[in-house]
């Protein structure tokens, strides 16, 4: 392998590639399929309070991997079985070109393509971080990630393109490995649920019984208790509102199946989707407002490394912070919407403390996506590995309907 | 590197699977000359050339290119080694020369002596004036006109070639028998494979017959060089005549060993000056000759015979 060598090669590529297929098109369209996404979504959050960069930012990421899944398959899935067919791959071959010069080449031909389209969607990233909310240290690991995932679905198509005589197999290949990462992982844990679920009894922290009977005398005791009712009836003395507080809450013991995700999260890690998202997130306290994608896979992925714990088992949230914030500017309101007003300030400011402790037990979970990123790193690497071996010439053993030149 | 060893093919054998594609194949190509592989469709013409041109390796038997093996080294064959396939692909949105400048730089050719040699090649090749468009209006004639400057691209002294004059249109055969020719005469090693006979037997010094995956006959072809031994070795002439009766009986009456064809006779005499010689003799017996030229029958016999049992 050398420098000369895959400068020859990914210079050729690029080369037939700007001449022969349409990419401009193809990348002009995918400019204003992100473009129109990011305006759609600009459109619902722009008179949201806050940072309103953060739901723009985790849409634009999501769908620029979404769609560069799509896409980026083309680029490598026919490379090598299609120059054999053109029968231009045997005369590169009895060149001084190594097969290691020419797979090396045409993927960073084809990687270097699908850069383009990340530089095609990059302006909405721009707007993203100039709306504010996201970091740019955050945002550069994002689209690293990101370019890197690329980097090896493009070696996944080119082995599959060394591996298959026709063009159409490989192409069917890659997308069907490309659907396995995505969506085989995701249904691969699924089903890993349940079988690795356990009965066992657990020490669960809930609202004593004592305090529905107070503050709902009409329903009768229960050891398992949900969502305290919406329409709230008489509110004890010294309360703003019929929530528990810390005294209200005691320990049972009960019986209760446990996922047992801490022992398979990784199918997740290994989903490209999750590596993106679990490297890109906002991660902002407090701000969970709209429809935040990467914010939720990474959620998702790190509360299934968790696992069942104590906290996760406490289902007894006391009031005592919002409390003292409320209590904090508690100026004497006479009007009655200003009452209104407060009361609805402070229900925000309780959903929020509890996404809030939930952020934080999230945040401390270790992050999910270097797993993924070295697993993808192995797929890349063995990938390449692979098709250097499938070109190395002179051929000794021939697999069956494949041609040499 | 040997580049007076030619190459040198002993006992190779090539399996895909069960079938057998070559089962034995002895040849031997010296530099200066251009050698020839006939054979008919399937008798392992083109798995040979693969494996000449390191890209297949055999089961069996050894394969010398320049004193060197393609299985141990094929980097250095490559570097010496032109081989140009049947059925020529070529980047089609690329110009002709932008072609020859791509396998340049693929054989390590710096980027100025690259455009340099591949207007040379355009030029001996006759497609100077297509040198900037892409290789795709090319014709299939000036297709394989561009396969052959590109695989000369590094000056090889080892050329193969498979095929090189299927698609040329009668101008452009000439020119090509005229190329290696040359070729061979600067001390290169040249194999050709082709179905035409006729047309080998112009340009080859000799020739292999291959027949179903073994090399059966190797032939002398002398008629096409001249050299100073061909004149003494045995060599075929035809003869028409206005008369052939006459022309019969005159051979006869010469002793002359004949082999009647349709239209004319076949002679066999020891070299060109008896051939001038029995020219002379019956024009001097009033004999109304209308041609009389070297007989390219002799490969075509020799090809019959080897690829009769053909099924």
């Amino acid at each position: 392998m050398s420098l000369h060598g895959i400068r020859t090669i990914a210079v050729l590529e690029l080369r037939q590639r700007m001449r022969t297929s349409r990419w401009p098109v193809v990348l002009g369209i995918w400019f204003l399929i992100i473009g129109a996404v990011a305006g759609l979504t600009w459109w619902a959050v722009h008179d949201q309070a806050g940072d309103r960069g953060t739901t723009l930012y985790d849409v634009v990421l999501f769908f620029v991997l979404g769609l560069g899944m799509l896409v980026v398959p083309s680029l490598t899935a026919t490379s090598i079985n299609g120059d054999r067919e053109q029968g231009v791959l045997a005369t590169l071959q009895t060149t001084l070109l190594t097969s290691a010069d020419i797979v090396v080449g045409k993927l960073l031909a084809a990687w270097a393509i699908s850069l383009a389209f990340l530089l095609a969607a990059s302006p909405f990233l721009v707007w993203a971080w100039i709306a504010g909310g996201v970091e740019v240290g955050r945002m550069l690991l994002a689209v690293t990630v990101l370019a890197f995932v690329l980097a090896v679905i493009c070696a996944l198509g080119l082995m599959f393109s060394a591996l298959t005589a026709r063009t159409i197999s490989s192409a069917v290949l890659t997308y069907l490995s490309v659907a396995a990462f995505t969506f085989g992982t995701v249904i691969a844990f699924l089903i890993s649920m349940p079988i690795m679920a356990t009965q066992q009894s657990v020490r669960v922290k809930v609202v004593s019984d004592a305090f529905y009977q107070q503050t709902q005398p009409g329903i009768a005791s229960q050891t398992q208790p949900g969502i305290p009712s919406q329409t709230q009836p008489a509110i004890p003395e010294g309360k703003l509102s019929a929530e528990p507080t810390a005294a209200d809450c005691v320990y049972v013991n009960r019986d209760q199946t446990i996922l047992h995700t801490e022992r398979t999260w990784w199918l997740l890690a290994l989903n490209p989707f999750v590596v993106v998202a679990d490297a890109a997130p906002s991660h902002k306290p407090l701000k969970y407002l709209g429809f935040e994608p990467l914010q939720m896979i990474s959620d998702g992925a790190r509360t299934a490394r968790m696992g069942t714990t104590p906290d996760s088992l406490n289902e007894c949230w006391p009031e005592t912070q919002p409390t003292a914030v409320v209590a904090g500017r508690s100026a004497p309101l006479q009007d009655q919407q200003l009452q209104d007003q407060k009361q609805q300030d402070q229900q925000v400011q309780q959903e929020q403390l509890v996404q809030n402790i939930q952020r934080e037990r999230l945040n401390k979970v270790p992050a999910v996506w270097p797993y993924g990123f070295g697993f993808l790193g192995l797929i890349g690497a063995g990938t390449i590995w692979v098709a250097v071996r499938r070109l190395r010439t002179p051929i000794r053993r021939l697999p069956r309907g494949t041609r040499i030149a | 590197m040997d580049a007076a060893a030619g190459i040198e093919v002993t006992g190779v054998r090539r399996a895909f699977g069960s079938v057998l594609a070559v089962d034995h194949i002895d040849l031997q190509a010296r530099p200066g000359e251009v050698t020839a592989l006939v054979g008919p469709n399937g008798a392992g013409k083109t798995t040979l050339l693969l494996m000449l041109g390191t890209l297949l390796a055999p089961d069996n038997g050894s394969i010398r290119i320049a004193g060197i093996d393609p299985v141990a080294a094929p980097r250095e064959v490559r570097a010496t080694m032109g081989w140009m396939p049947d059925g020529f692909g070529t980047w089609d949105a690329l110009t002709v020369r932008e072609v020859l400048e791509t396998v340049g730089a693929a054989y390590r050719i710096a980027p100025t002596a690259a455009r340099a040699r591949a207007g040379e090649l355009l030029e001996l090749v006759h497609l100077g004036d297509l040198a900037d468009r892409p290789a795709r209006v090319l014709s299939r004639g000036q297709k394989q006109r561009l396969g052959l400057a590109r695989a000369l691209v590094h000056k090889p002294s080892i050329l193969l070639l498979d095929e090189p004059a299927s698609g040329l249109d009668p101008r452009s055969r000439i020119e090509l028998r005229d190329i290696l020719r040359q070729l061979a005469a600067s001390g290169a090693t040249l194999l050709v494979s082709s179905h035409i006979l006729t047309e080998l037997q112009e340009i080859a010094d000799r020739a292999v017959i291959v027949a179903r995956g073994r090399s059966v006959a190797m032939q002398d072809l002398s008629s096409a060089s001249s050299d100073q031994g061909s004149r003494q070795r045995v060599s075929h002439w035809r003869i028409t005549s206005l008369d052939p009766p006459r022309l019969m009986a005159a051979l006869v009456h010469h002793g002359v060993a004949t082999q009647p064809l349709t239209d004319a006779v076949d002679v066999e005499v020891a070299g060109d000056v008896a051939a001038s010689e029995l020219l002379a003799v019956l024009v001097g017996d009033g004999i109304p000759i209308t041609a009389f030229a070297p007989s390219y029958g002799a490969l075509e016999t020799a090809y019959l015979a080897a690829t009769e049992d053909r099924q």
